[in-house]
């Protein structure tokens, strides 16, 4: 059931004062987002959520609004785990059809890129409230948590890939599946060929093979 | 009218000389100076009042109302009893400066307290300011693309005459909205509202703005208010087409939409 427009009015307030406080920390990006937006963009989310959304270009802010905008300059339409992936950057949305669009293609790529060159200054936000110095201080300690959960997770991804293939072996390693399928297709390739000569070399066949082979020469 | 009244309503007098002003009957040629006398009186708390008797909500209704309005930039949109401005800010926003925004009322001290909040936050270039009775709106035919009034109609005397004018001034295709309070859907929703607004509302009213009374007539004046299906149909005679309305808050407040064909 879908919530009423009371809840989805709050749903939209909360969307729109987050989005536009994250545009006022990137005033580049928030310029480039602007361009981006020369109508409304309605984004229809399927299964399991069945919602629709639109961000509205209004003069001095983005306006997200639930109800569907009457001529959308753009619609794009997925799933919401494609429209996550668009967030974070993913370019293959759009190529592997997990996103739909309707509308100007060009206007897709643009908004994309908007989206995803979008960078907010966190430490001038929380700076406003603590001070530089503090701002600064938190900001680092933050930045470097999220450079090391990165790290972390890159790490522990590589240490359960090396086990599984390395250690229990329970998979093959890349290179060595690589090189098994080339062994596949080198070893089908010559029994085509051992095939063929075979076929050419029965008894049946050496005539209209002769007369074949003959052909060019006498044209 | 609907069984969300109370058992202490008088019965309305359907004499053609005569309207209600909240449950009691007065002359239809009083009505408009005793709405006066009530706006007068509340102008300057006006903003306040409305946060607290509703708990904020009122601007998500507003919200929604600005949602399914569809103005876009160099609309021209209008108002009505536009009070204190909330809707004419968001409008103006969304307008641009190749659009206009009109904000009319009839109190000209709502009207001073909207113009000052309005000017005081930087709105300025693209809205007007009318003192206007929406029954007589002066303003030619097809103007607007957009007419919207919040919370005003059931101060209107003659609500039939109000709508058939602001049909009047919307171009063909122009939308208007009328947000106001209406019935609530479920019977227990109902009796907490009503004893909410027949006992907490007038007691806000008394501390807050040291003026039970006009918050009395708040109560009462939407018991009053045409229910979501009679003021559908009212639009509908007004000449309005694809008229609906949107419950909102299980139906204490209800946003109705009609299209100029």
């Amino acid at each position: 059931m879908m919530p009423g427009p009371t809840l989805m009015s709050a749903v939209t307030a909360v969307l729109e004062r987050g989005l536009n406080r994250a545009l006022s920390l990137d005033p580049a990006g928030r310029q480039a987002l602007m361009e981006a937006l020369t109508g409304p963009v309605q984004f229809t989310v399927e299964a399991p959520l069945n919602l629709t959304l639109a961000l509205v270009p209004a003069t001095s802010r983005v306006q997200v609004v639930s109800q569907p905008p009457q001529s959308p300059a753009l619609e794009l339409v997925g799933r919401p785990l494609a429209f996550a992936a668009l967030a974070t950057g993913d370019d293959q949305v759009f190529s592997q059809n997990r996103i739909r669009v309707v509308g100007d293609m060009a206007l897709a790529h643009q908004f994309q890129r908007a989206i995803d060159q979008l960078d907010p200054d966190w430490e001038a936000a929380i700076a406003e409230y603590l001070g530089d110095v503090p701002a600064h201080f938190v900001g680092q300690r933050l930045r470097g948590a999220a450079k090391w959960s990165q790290q972390a997770f890159r790490s522990l991804n590589a240490n359960v890939e090396e086990y599984i293939h390395e250690e229990s072996r329970s998979l093959p390693g890349r290179r060595e599946l690589e090189a098994t399928f080339e062994d596949i297709d080198q070893l089908s390739l010559r029994a085509e060929r051992l095939d063929a000569r075979i076929r050419q070399l029965e008894p049946g066949n050496e005539s209209s093979d002769a007369t074949e082979n003959r052909k060019p020469e006498s044209s | 009218m609907s069984e969300q009244q109370p058992a202490n309503k008088p019965a309305v007098n359907s004499g053609d000389d005569v309207t209600h002003f909240g449950f009691r009957n007065v002359p239809k040629s009083q009505k408009a100076g005793q709405v006066a006398d009530v706006f007068h009186s509340v102008a300057g708390k006006y903003d306040l009042m409305n946060d607290l008797m509703s708990m904020g909500i009122h601007r998500l209704w507003k919200r929604f109302t600005i949602e399914l309005s569809g103005v876009r930039k160099g609309h021209q949109v209008l108002d009505i009893a536009g009070g204190t401005g909330d809707l004419t800010m968001k409008f103006s926003d969304l307008v641009g400066p190749t659009g206009k925004v009109v904000l009319a009322d009839i109190n000209a001290s709502m009207l001073q307290v909207g113009r000052g909040r309005l000017m005081d936050r930087g709105y300025a270039g693209n809205i007007e300011y009318v003192q206007a009775d929406a029954e007589h709106l002066p303003f030619p035919d097809n103007s607007f693309n957009a007419v919207s009034i919040a919370f005003g109609l059931r101060n209107v005397t003659d609500k039939d005459q109000a709508l058939r004018d602001m049909a009047r001034v919307l171009k063909p295709g122009g939308k208007l909205m009328v947000l106001e309070f209406s019935k609530p859907t479920n019977p227990l929703l109902s009796k907490a509202y009503d004893a909410y607004s027949f006992n907490a509302l007038p007691l806000m009213g008394q501390l807050i703005a040291g003026d039970s009374g006009s918050y009395k007539y708040l109560a009462e004046s939407i018991r009053m208010h045409p229910d979501q299906e009679t003021l559908k149909g009212m639009m509908e005679t007004a000449g309005l087409v694809n008229c609906k309305y949107f419950n909102m808050t299980g139906g204490v407040v209800a946003l109705h939409v009609g299209i100029k064909p």
